[in-house]
C-alpha cells in the first residue's frame, strides 16, 4: 500500500507507540483487503465497552488488559476533521435493577464514556446513531462499527463505510484515515443478488423479515430488491439489521430508496442478472416461522426496539399502552439512545409508558444481557436471533401491536 | 495431505481442525470464557474453538468479531488459525489486531478435504496447509 510521508512517519512511531499500532492495524488490514492507499475519513462510530458484558467470568487480567488498551485509545484526541459518535455501552447509566449494573461494570464504563468525551467522541451510546445526529452525507467516507448501522449508512444514506470493529474505528477516529478497500470504492457497490419483492411488506418488522430471508442468501454479497416501494425510516433500520444478523452484508439496493440505485440497471451497474429469488407471501411467513421457538404461550419479557427505537416507534408504542397496565409478570422494555428518550420526555410518551409499567431502557443493549427471560417476545429479528444463542429463553418474533398486547395480557395470542 | 493456498494474515501455527461449511458471528455467537459456540442449530453448536483451526466458509454479522477474537483470546480460547473460504474483513481484522494466522483460496475445497479433528498446520507465510487425517478411534 502507498503511504505519505506523513503515515510512513506515524507508522515508525512519530506520533508515539499507540498511534504507530493504530497505523499498523489499517495498514496491514488495508494491504490484506486490497486497499492501494488510505483515505480520508469525515465520520466514525465507535465502541468503547467494558469487557465485563462480553466476556462474563473473565479472569482480572483479561478485563485489565482490555481496559489498558482503551485507556491508552482515549488518552488521545479524535481527528478534527472527523465526526466521531460512540456505539452502545454494555450498561445503563440508569439507575435500574438489571443483573448487568454491576457497581464495578459500571464504574468501568462511567470511567471510558469520561475519557471518550474528553478524547472527542460524542457520547450517543446507540445502535442507531442516524436517529440522533450522526446523519452522514451521500459519498462521505465514514469507519462505522455496528453491522445494522453499516448496512443503513451504505443503503439509505449513501454514505460508505465496510464493516469496522473496535480497533479499527478508533485507529480511524484517531488517525483520520481508512484503508480504500471494499464499498468505499464504486465498483464493489454493485449489487451481486436479485431478490423480487412480491410480498406485502406493511410493518418495519416484515422488513426485518425480508432482510433476515435476503442476509442468508447474500453472505458477504450485495442483494438488491426489486418491487419493494420505498421503506419508511423505521423499515429500513429492520430492513438493514436483519441483513447484518443472518448474513455479513455490508450494504444493499433498495430499488427507488437506495440513492446510487434509481433503477434496477443502475443498482447493478448496468449488468441485470436474469435468474433472481423470489419474496412473497409464503416466504415471509416462512421467515417469521423459521425464528419461533416457543412451546408455550406464557410470556415473561418483551423488548422492542431493536435496533434503538426512533420517536415515532416510541409514540406507537405510547398509544398503544396508553391507560393499560403491562402485567405484572411481564418486564416490558423499549430499547433507545438517550436523545430520543429526553424527545419522549419532552412529548410524554415516556411518562405514558411508564404509567403502564413499561421502561425506556437507554444506553445499552438488551441482547448483551443475561436476561432472566423464559419467553421473549420481541418485533427485531436480530434480537430474536441472537436471543436464542445468548440467553435459554425461547423467543417469539411479531410485530409491534401483539407485542405490546402480550405485554398487557403475559400471554401470546399467536397472531404474529 | 499438503493443500495450497493464499496467506491472508501471515504466521504459522498448527492445531486440531473444526469443520463447517458455515457462517459464524463472534459476538453473540460464541462464548469466549467458556471458548464454545453457542448458535443455536449451528452446525458446530457446542464446539470448542480452543486451539482448534477454524475451518469455515466465513464470519458474519456483527462487528463484534474483532473485539471477542481479543477477548477469547486473552482468555486464551481462540482458534490457533482460520481457513476461511471467503475473507470477511471483520475476521481479518480481528487475525492482524491478534496476530492469529488467516488463510484462503485452497487448491481444493477444504470442507470435503479437511475433517473436524484432523492435524492441521498452517503455514501462511508460504501459503500451504498440512492435513493429517484423524486416528480412526479419535472423536468416533
Amino acid at each position: 500500500m502507498e503511504l505519505n510521508e506523513e503515515q510512513r512517519g506515524i507508522l515508525e512511531g512519530s506520533r508515539g507507540p499507540y498511534l504507530a499500532k493504530c497505523m499498523r492495524w489499517l495498514v496491514e488490514w488495508g494491504e490484506v483487503m486490497g486497499a492501494e492507499r488510505l483515505i480520508g475519513v469525515d465520520n466514525t462510530h465507535a465502541l468503547l465497552p467494558v469487557p465485563n458484558q462480553m466476556a462474563r467470568g473473565a479472569s482480572a487480567e483479561t478485563i485489565e488488559k482490555y481496559m489498558e488498551d482503551l485507556r491508552e485509545a482515549c488518552a488521545h484526541k479524535t481527528a478534527p476533521s472527523c465526526y466521531c459518535t460512540l456505539h452502545v455501552a454494555f450498561v445503563t447509566f440508569d439507575e435500574v435493577d438489571v443483573a448487568e449494573n454491576e457497581p464495578e461494570a459500571l464504574r468501568m464504563q462511567k470511567e471510558l464514556a469520561d475519557m471518550g468525551a474528553e478524547a472527542g467522541f460524542i457520547p450517543t451510546f446507540t445502535c442507531a446513531p442516524y436517529l440522533v445526529g450522526n446523519v452522514p452525507l451521500i459519498g462521505e467516507i465514514c469507519a462505522w462499527t455496528e453491522s445494522s448501522a453499516v448496512v443503513y449508512a451504505n443503503t439509505i444514506l449513501g454514505a460508505r463505510t465496510t464493516r469496522h470493529g473496535t480497533e479499527s474505528a478508533i485507529a480511524a477516529s484517531l488517525l483520520g484515515w481508512v484503508p480504500e478497500f471494499g464499498v468505499l470504492l464504486d465498483e464493489n457497490r454493485k449489487g451481486s443478488l436479485r431478490i423480487e419483492v412480491t410480498a406485502e411488506l406493511d410493518h418495519p418488522t416484515d422488513w426485518g423479515a425480508l432482510g433476515y430471508f435476503a442476509g442468508k442468501l447474500a453472505g458477504l454479497g450485495i442483494p438488491v430488491f426489486n418491487g419493494a416501494r420505498r421503506p419508511s425510516q423505521d423499515e429500513a433500520k429492520q430492513l438493514c439489521a436483519a441483513l447484518a444478523t443472518s448474513g455479513g452484508v455490508t450494504m444493499a439496493h433498495v430499488v427507488g430508496a437506495t440513492p446510487e440505485a434509481p433503477t434496477l440497471e443502475a443498482a447493478f451497474q448496468g449488468e441485470v442478472p436474469e435468474t433472481s429469488e423470489l419474496f412473497d407471501e409464503e416466504k415471509l411467513r416462512a421467515t417469521y416461522a423459521s425464528l419461533q421457538n416457543y412451546t408455550g404461550d406464557e410470556i415473561d419479557t418483551v423488548i422492542l426496539g431493536c435496533p434503538h427505537a426512533s420517536i415515532r416507534e416510541i409514540a406507537e408504542i405510547a398509544a398503544l399502552l396508553k391507560g393499560q397496565k403491562v402485567s405484572q409478570s411481564v418486564r416490558l422494555w423499549i430499547n433507545a439512545a438517550r436523545g430520543t428518550k429526553g424527545n419522549a420526555e419532552a412529548m410524554g410518551y415516556a411518562q405514558t409508558i411508564a404509567e403502564a409499567g413499561g421502561f425506556i431502557l437507554c444506553d445499552t443493549c438488551p441482547t448483551n444481557m443475561r436476561i432472566p427471560a423464559k419467553r421473549i417476545v420481541t418485533h427485531g429479528f436480530k434480537q430474536a436471533h441472537y436471543a436464542r444463542g445468548m440467553s435459554d429463553a425461547e423467543v417469539i418474533i411479531a410485530k409491534t401491536e401483539p407485542c405490546i398486547e402480550a405485554a398487557i395480557t403475559g400471554k401470546w395470542s399467536g397472531n404474529e | 495431505m499438503e493443500i495450497k493456498g493464499r496467506g491472508v494474515v501471515k504466521g504459522c501455527a498448527a492445531g486440531e481442525a473444526l469443520v463447517a461449511d458455515a457462517t459464524l458471528s463472534f459476538w453473540g455467537e460464541i462464548d469466549a470464557v467458556t471458548g464454545k459456540i453457542i448458535a443455536v442449530g449451528h452446525p458446530l453448536e457446542g464446539e470448542s474453538l480452543r486451539d482448534r483451526v477454524l475451518v469455515i466458509r466465513s464470519t458474519k454479522g456483527s462487528s463484534g468479531t474483532p473485539m471477542m477474537l481479543n477477548l477469547a483470546q486473552l482468555e486464551g480460547n481462540a482458534p490457533v488459525a482460520f481457513v476461511n473460504a471467503e475473507v470477511d474483513g471483520l475476521a481479518a481484522l480481528g487475525c492482524i489486531v491478534n496476530q492469529i494466522p488467516m488463510m484462503t483460496d485452497l487448491e481444493r475445497d477444504p470442507f470435503t478435504s479437511i475433517t473436524t479433528g484432523d492435524h492441521v498446520e498452517v503455514d501462511a507465510d508460504r501459503g500451504v496447509l498440512r492435513v493429517a487425517r484423524k486416528e480412526k478411534s479419535n472423536r468416533d
